[in-house]
């Protein structure tokens, strides 16, 4: 079967009719009276928090969890509940004797540039990105945003012990140790399977992202 | 101007010298090139690389290849070496009743003694009997402090063994201190209701209680004839940062000896030596034979299957019928190998005796005359087979700045250490000894428990450092060197080799301190101990102290700190001894080749 674009253009349309049908009514392009209607989430609010400060501990290692994270997200791209998640990388790093400390970076969703933020803000310069949807990245202070120490980049196959590792993994960082890199499994379907509903979570995580709020004080129980 | 080259084929590459004949008649050297030899030392399959060679020379002059009118190639040493490791002692627990390892967190600090009871059983605990507690991985952190904060109050609990990595994170929820120890990979083997000890050494200290046999008699309440059997248990926890011990009525660990084999050396005496005597027998078994004629192992035995192996192969090279191959000389080397414990219970290892073998074999010819017809006919270059190895490894030797007659050499290769004495008069005496760079590679490795040969080689030729930011590290003599630029993340908190040209990551957790330590000693062991046999060898009188010069030569010479060991040991014997400069711009490389020019010079 050939693919083009008029193929392509077919199928969205039917698709678009079948959804019609469905709920019954047009899915809207454009306001009545022609005005663009954003169908973007209504954006939260974080006014009135506390803004994340710059960490003095140097055993501390800094989480920088997304914009979206266990509010409008609670679970990541297979369902790991997003509390859990906190609650595994936390205690590998107290593992290590390291100690956690949970910001939400609010300024961008992308997964490079919070683990650097967050780096940025903790004491010893070592931070762990964390996306809603459960990509994860190491990073250091003084890294490029898209240079870093461990990238997690296939948030489906992950689970609860793999961000235990990470946890573990990012405190080695602080001590300077050897790090054995986490090991991850590797599946070339999981782009296929997940990559609609990937798209889809880093589209509502974006929606909240704040350009005036840098990051703030988020805590390990939310 | 007629061009002449000179070919050597090493066992690792291939070099050659290209020289060009003056009209008074001396000779002029022009390039050399170097690549790695292709196919087995002293088969056709040579001629690729010497090709190889041979055109990137010819480039540099600027030449075409059909300018070289003669080719003299060098008759190779027909030895061949191989090398064997053979584990000679084993520990064996039977009825689990040790744990000792090293897991990177073990949380408390000090020893403590009870009865062993799984964390589901606290329920049917005694108030007033020490209890130490093992918790499988099915408890999570908070519920394992949970129940032990709950019992604290009725029951003695006094340690803690844990399955999952987690002793850290029970011991900040604990409102008690006792000692713990995690990551034990099986807890269900633990047999509850017997007598434990459990120990967890200070930040930067190893075990000590547990370590000594009277210590853990004191915490078990052992008599004399039980302290004696717990001896190998105290033997294997040394260095452990954390320790149980299990008292179980029939449980034993023993060192056992391994039926290792017997070497047969056949020479004006005839000596058997079992391997498991070690090495310092092996060596003065051989010393005892006088001039080796044959080597012989065991039948079905390691070493016997290594022998075999050596001279099949070599017999394959030559074509010759094996019973023809010779063992001419060994070399054995005492070290230890990290072997796991069986029957243990967080797959604990111990440092057993081994020891590595290096052989030689020698036959009567490398039958170099057929890569010479090949040359001939493949490449349209008159070929013809020039000299002997050793002679013409000391000729370009003498090219050396600051070298007299009588001159030694000193060629350190892969496969064996050969050396050759060549006198005012002219007359030269070679010697061929097994064990050199491989040898060394197989004592790192095994010593330091490596899964790849490769890692190995590695530790062996290059410097070590460890990333200790990603703007520094800390160089093997203590130095630091500083980046402007980020070091690749990859290699942070690692230790690395210095290539040249780039880092390379040594992904066992083994500290730089031990790696340099096992690097050096196996070098040590070798090389050093070989020099010296090989040179009374050829030494007049088999008095070293009458060798005035000796050069080292050969693909071991451009080692780091090799030829500086030789040159601080040797220096006591009154003997200038370094790394070969061949025509002041080759360092210890290209001899042979440069000695097969300059011979043409002789030969007419």
């Amino acid at each position: 079967m050939e693919i083009n674009e008029q193929l392509i253009q077919a199928i969205t349309e039917a698709v678009v009719k079948v959804m019609e049908e469905q709920s019954g009514m047009a899915v809207p392009v454009s306001g009545q009276n022609g005005e663009k209607v954003s169908r973007m989430a209504p954006k939260r609010s974080y006014a009135g928090w506390t803004l994340a400060k710059q960490g003095t501990d140097p055993k501390e290692v800094v989480i920088g969890v997304g914009p979206a994270f266990q509010r409008e997200i609670k679970a990541t791209i297979t369902g790991i509940p997003l509390d859990q998640v906190i609650e595994n990388l936390c205690a590998g790093i107290e593992e290590e004797g390291m100690v956690p400390r949970v910001i939400k970076v609010l300024r961008t969703s992308d997964v490079g540039f919070m683990g650097l933020d967050a780096a940025k803000l903790s004491g010893s310069g070592i931070a762990i990105g964390l996306q809603s949807k459960g990509t994860a990245v190491i990073h250091q202070k003084d890294l490029y945003p898209l240079s870093n120490l461990e990238l997690f980049p296939q948030a489906p196959l992950m689970t609860l012990e793999t961000y235990r590792k990470i946890g573990q993994n990012a405190a080695r960082y602080v001590k300077g140790e050897k790090v054995t890199p986490v090991e991850c499994t590797n599946d070339p379907m999981v782009r296929a399977k997940y990559q609609v509903k990937a798209a889809l979570m880093h589209m509502v995580e974006t929606e909240q992202v704040d350009p005036d709020i840098l990051a703030i004080e988020w805590g390990r129980e939310q | 101007m007629k061009l002449i080259a000179g070919v050597d084929i090493g066992n690792s590459t291939t070099e050659v010298c290209v020289g060009g004949v003056l009209p008074d008649g001396s000779i002029r050297f022009l390039a050399s090139a170097s690549v790695r030899t292709t196919g087995t030392k002293g088969t056709p399959e040579n001629v690729g690389g010497i090709r190889a060679a041979l055109e990137t020379a010819c480039e540099r002059l600027g030449r075409p290849l059909s300018d070289i009118s003669l080719a003299r190639l060098n008759e190779a040493a027909p030895v061949i070496g191989d090398t064997a490791m053979e584990t000679i002692t084993e520990t064996i627990i039977t009825e689990s009743s040790m744990i000792g390892h090293n897991p990177s967190t073990p949380a408390g600090a000090g020893q403590a003694a009870g009865t062993l009871i799984f964390l589901e059983d606290l329920d049917k605990g005694m108030p007033g009997t020490p209890y130490i507690v093992a918790v499988s991985k099915a408890h999570s952190y908070e519920e394992t402090a949970g129940i032990l904060n709950a019992y604290q109050e009725t029951l003695s609990i006094r340690g803690v063994i844990l399955q999952a990595d987690e002793a850290v994170l029970v011991e900040n929820r604990l409102r008690f201190s006792v000692p713990i120890v995690d990551e034990v990979r099986h807890i269900d083997r633990i047999p509850s209701g017997k007598l434990a000890a459990i120990e967890v050494a200070l930040p930067g200290q190893s075990v000590r209680m547990l370590s000594n046999p009277y210590g853990i008699a004191t915490l078990l309440k052992l008599d004399a004839g039980e302290t004696r059997a717990v001896t190998p248990i105290a033997k294997s926890l040394v260095g452990k940062r954390s320790a149980v011990v299990i008292k179980t009525p029939h449980g034993n660990i023993r060192e056992n000896v391994l039926p290792a084999g017997v070497i047969h050396i056949e020479g004006e005496h005839t000596v058997s030596v079992p391997v498991d005597e070690g090495a310092e027998k092996i060596m003065g078994a051989l010393a005892e034979a006088g001039k080796v004629r044959d080597v012989f192992g065991e039948e079905n035995t390691n070493v016997g299957n290594m022998f075999r192996r050596i001279k099949t192969g070599m017999a394959d090279l030559a074509q010759e019928a094996s019973g023809s191959v010779r063992i001419t000389d060994l070399l054995a080397v005492d070290t230890l190998a990290p072997v796991e414990i069986s029957g243990a219970l967080a797959g604990e290892t111990c440092m057993e005796k081994a020891v590595g073998i290096a052989a030689m074999v020698k036959t009567e010819q490398l039958p170099m005359e057929r890569i010479a017809r090949k040359m001939r006919r493949e490449m349209g270059i008159y070929t013809t087979v020039a000299g002997v190895e050793a002679v013409m490894a000391s000729l370009g030797a003498l090219t050396t700045p600051g070298t007299q007659l009588p001159i030694a050499i000193l060629d350190m290769g892969g496969g064996s250490t050969d050396a050759a004495v060549i006198t005012e008069d002219g007359r030269v005496r070679t010697t061929h000894q097994a064990g050199a760079g491989e040898l060394v590679t197989l004592l790192i490795q095994t010593e330091l428990g490596l899964e790849s040969r490769i890692t190995a080689e590695q530790i062996k030729r290059y410097p070590l450092a460890k990333v200790e930011s990603l703007f520094h590290m800390r160089l093997e003599n203590g130095s630091m060197q500083f980046f402007p630029e980020a070091i690749d993340p990859r290699y942070y908190g690692h230790v690395v080799l210095l290539t040249p040209n780039e880092l390379l990551r040594i992904e066992e957790d083994l500290p730089m301190e031990r790696i340099s330590q096992v690097r050096r000693e196996a070098k040590r062991k070798v090389f050093v101990c070989n020099a010296l046999r090989a040179l009374a060898a050829v030494a007049p009188e088999g008095n070293l102290k009458k060798i005035p010069n000796v050069v080292l030569v050969g693909g071991s010479a451009e080692d780091f700190e090799i030829p500086e060991m030789l040159t601080e040991e040797l220096s006591s014997y009154r003997i200038v001894c370094g790394r070969g400069n061949i025509r002041s711009s080759e360092g210890p490389r290209n001899a042979v080749a440069t000695g097969l020019v300059l011979s043409y010079l002789g030969g007419n």
